[in-house]
């Protein structure tokens, strides 16, 4: 404290100063937290994230910002050297410096769009690892590991593609690669984080900084490659499949049984022709309403429900699965063509659906 | 074990379509009569009637682990509830007895293997076909995990025949069991492996794959023919950094906050257990830290400072840092005078640690209510500190052992890596001095640390 390193009369005042500042900013953190308060008392219970999820969020979120932190980072160090600034390089290269804290009190993950597509990724891995594992009869290989040999090589490289993106996905020491974000996301991402690198190294000739954050910036999006993406592969598995009505209750089980979840999802949206997001979204909603209504919209038997129902509430356990199986006969009962007239909103296309959904929320007085 | 227990063979029983128990193995009959159940009514074990009711309603094969209580015990069991015609077939397997306070987890979880320090992960499924490899076997290690994933796993590996002339990973597959030293060459590159993978289970208990690491084994004139073992043990510290310092560091805090109880109230037990955790860890850890310190005292190149320190002060310091530990035990420290003066030639950081190590033993070793002295003075042309206490005291015979390492002084204590003497020795004598022990079975231990006395 500068009041016992010098006494001096200025230095008391420094000090009080200090002091009567962090008094002001005690009251608006006050406020700060009472609101926080308020929203959670206020939360419904359905609406909580439970506390691993939440975390898994937390650790996603930060290695997807170190990915693109370390690529932007790293590409300006280089340019800046190029332009003879050595020190500035050094200090955009080598401090740490606190960006995820930075975006999320920014509001990164106030983005709908951004969080929706973060919780889903997190929600459907977290799935995956949690269904119970079923070993294929005898001596036969896993789903992929067939598919992996499969004569008709679309199928077979398809099938390695979506083996090859979920070990990049998987939780490892290694900061990844990619974001791995469809194409708008980590667009955003890519700015926001060039964003918070440069408000931190104010001070530096900030034209130059600009020039280079951006430079960095447009390397790492012409670098991604939104077909490598996990949930890419996987659609473009289901569609060189192409799974017809008879083998589709198999491979929906076996991708189930071998924990390969967005390839379940995948499967899904290519026989009923839904996006892959939407199909992801209702098949991770724990009511699990909508999906009963898109199994019978593909016909599917009384088994393959069940067993997929089974699997889904072992692995989710918000799930109900006494109501699921003392509805299950009304379930089977539910003819397809009621079924797809049903799900028909699913299908639109997703502009307009976002458009009918957002008037149905203000309707008309 | 993660996989089936083979050792009983299931236990059968057959409901009616109203739920109704019509026939039970003996094992089955018995736990349903100690809940109060008998044939012809319904199963009294609330967890396998509703397994068995899910099955029927369902129409499906349903398979689960539950844990039902049995008289005082608890009880794990594997179900297998099938639909058979109008009424359910129900398969009980697993029967193990458990004490009840055990956390309440399912008992079919599959244990992560912790293979931190591996250079690669991969998986196969049942088939041994590969499934996953990490990313660091292509990015580090050149492997093409394209033209691998989906492969019989023999592609990717050559197996090598170990000792006596098996294949470790097919006894493991045979027994559903881990193995740990499987011997392959990575194949098309030359490079020598060693695979470790523990297997999974599916729901029905049958074989699903197995989970395992790869250890590059550094080969031969990696480093230059004369230390070949260099890079390996220069590396050991960071490598012991990386794959335990940090993971036990995160169980420490989850645990220490746990154990406070940060986020709410828990039973007195579960914050108990988190203690517990928390001080093992801090075992561990310290275990860890000698491991690293061993490491760098037994390089070549290992040197202490010799700078000008008083030994007096030192040995002050040290029974300052273990008065807590000293007074949680009800025993008192005994340590030179504020105003005595000892002066060496050493390194301060060394012989601080020296010194705590052999307060710390003694401490430890001391029975409630003893009394520990250290003292300071000069022996010719040495500066000595002494450290004595009223414990049960080391056998001669044992004076030796004592300071080898992974020894320790009383085998039966807890705690202690078995190092800290071969430490606290090593060092003194890197600074020219030494520690000895001087006592007697019976009469309490002395410690003698030595350093060489500085004319002042």
């Amino acid at each position: 404290m500068s009041l016992e390193s010098d006494g001096s009369l200025l230095g008391a005042q420094d000090g009080a100063a200090d002091l009567f500042a962090r008094a002001a900013a005690a009251d608006a953190r006050t406020h700060v937290r009472l609101e926080a308060a308020i929203d959670d008392f206020l939360t419904p219970e359905d609406g909580r994230l439970d506390d691993r999820t939440r975390a898994t969020v937390e650790i996603v979120l930060a290695r997807l910002i170190a990915t693109v932190e370390a690529d932007i980072r790293q590409h300006a160090g280089r340019l800046l050297v190029s332009r003879g600034e050595p020190e500035l390089a050094l200090a955009l290269t080598q401090r740490s410096l606190p960006i995820l804290g930075r975006l999320i009190e920014a509001g990164l993950v106030r983005d709908p769009v951004f969080f929706r597509e973060l919780i889903a990724r997190v929600q459907l891995d977290l799935l995956a690892a949690a269904l119970p594992v079923t070993a294929p009869e005898g001596e036969e290989p896993s789903l992929l590991a067939r598919l992996a040999n499969h004569p008709d090589r679309m199928v077979a490289s398809a099938a390695v593609a979506v083996m090859f993106a979920e070990g990049r996905r998987k939780p490892g020491d290694t900061t990844p690669a990619r974001t791995e974000l469809p194409a708008e996301l980590h667009l955003k991402l890519v700015w926001w984080v060039a964003a918070a690198l440069r408000e931190i190294h104010v001070g530096a000739p900030l034209e130059l900084l600009d020039r280079v954050l951006a430079e960095a910036a447009q390397r790492s999006l012409a670098a991604q490659d939104d077909g490598e993406r996990l949930e890419a592969a996987a659609m473009r598995l289901a569609m060189a499949l192409d799974a017809q009505p008879a083998e589709l209750p198999d491979v929906l089980t076996a991708a189930l049984g071998d924990r390969r979840a967005v390839v379940f999802v995948a499967l899904l949206a290519q026989a009923l022709s839904i996006e892959f997001t939407l199909t992801r979204e209702v098949v991770l909603d724990p009511a699990g309403d909508r999906l009963w209504l898109l199994l019978r919209a593909l016909d599917l038997p009384r088994e393959t429900i069940a067993r997929i129902g089974l699997g889904l509430s072992d692995a989710d356990p918000r799930r109900d699965l006494e109501g699921f199986a003392d509805s299950l006969d009304r379930i089977v009962a539910i003819d397809p063509e009621r079924a797809r007239a049903g799900i028909a909103p699913l299908r639109l296309d997703p502009g307009f659906r976002a458009a009918v959904l957002s008037l149905a929320r203000r309707p008309v007085r | 074990m993660n996989v089936m227990d083979p050792g009983l063979p299931p236990a059968h029983a057959t409901l009616d379509a109203e739920g109704r128990l019509l026939h039970a193995d003996r094992r089955i009959a018995e736990l349903n009569e100690r809940a109060g159940g008998a044939i012809g009514v319904p199963l009294a074990v609330p967890q396998i009637a509703t397994i068995a009711r899910l099955a029927k309603r369902l129409g499906i094969l349903v398979s689960r682990g539950v844990v039902t209580a049995d008289g005082d015990d608890d009880v794990e069991l594997w179900v297998r509830a099938e639909p058979d015609g109008d009424g359910v077939r129900i398969a009980i397997s697993g029967w193990k007895h458990r004490t009840p306070w055990h956390p309440a987890e399912g008992p079919r979880r599959e244990p992560e293997p912790l293979h931190a320090d591996a250079d690669w992960r991969w998986e196969t499924d049942a088939a041994l076909r590969v499934t996953y490899l990490s990313p660091e076997a292509s990015v580090r290690f050149g492997v093409d995990a394209a033209a691998m994933l989906g492969q019989p796993v023999t592609r990717l590996f050559a197996l090598a025949e170990d000792e006596g002339g098996g294949f470790p990973i097919l006894g493991a597959l045979a027994m559903q069991a881990r193995f740990d030293n499987q011997r392959a060459e990575l194949r098309g590159t030359g490079r020598e492996v060693r695979l470790v993978a523990t297997p999974r289970a599916d729901t029905a208990g049958r074989f699903a794959g197995f989970v395992g690491a790869v250890y590059v084994v550094p080969a031969i004139g990696d480093a230059g023919p004369a230390p070949s073992l260099r890079p390996l043990a220069a590396n050991f510290g960071t490598r012991l950094d990386k794959a335990l310092r940090g993971p036990l560091g995160r169980i420490v805090a989850n645990a220490d906050s746990i154990n406070a109880q940060h986020d709410g109230p828990l039973r007195d037990e579960y914050a108990d257990y988190a203690a517990d955790i928390a001080n093992a860890g801090r075992h561990l850890l310290g275990l860890v830290d000698d491991l690293a310190d061993m490491n760098a005292i037994e390089r070549d190149n290992f040197t202490t400072a010799p700078d000008e320190i008083d030994l007096a002060d030192v040995a002050r310091r040290a029974a300052g840092l273990l008065q807590v530990r000293a007074t949680e035990l009800g025993v008192r420290l005994d340590k030179p005078a504020l105003d005595e003066r000892l002066p060496a030639t050493g390194e301060f950081r060394r012989a601080l640690q020296v010194l705590v190590n052999l307060i710390g033993n003694a401490v430890r070793y001391s029975p409630p209510e003893g009394m520990v002295w250290i003292r300071a003075e000069r022996d010719g042309p040495f500066a000595v500190i002494i450290v004595a206490d009223q414990g049960k005291g080391i056998d001669p015979e044992q004076h030796a052992r004592i300071f080898e390492k992974f020894e320790r002084i009383d085998t039966n204590e807890p705690g202690g890596s078995g190092l800290g003497l071969y430490i606290a020795r090593r060092l003194a004598r890197a600074m020219g001095g030494d520690v000895v022990v001087d006592s007697a079975s019976g009469q309490g231990a002395r410690f003698v640390f030595t350093l060489p006395l500085r004319q002042a």
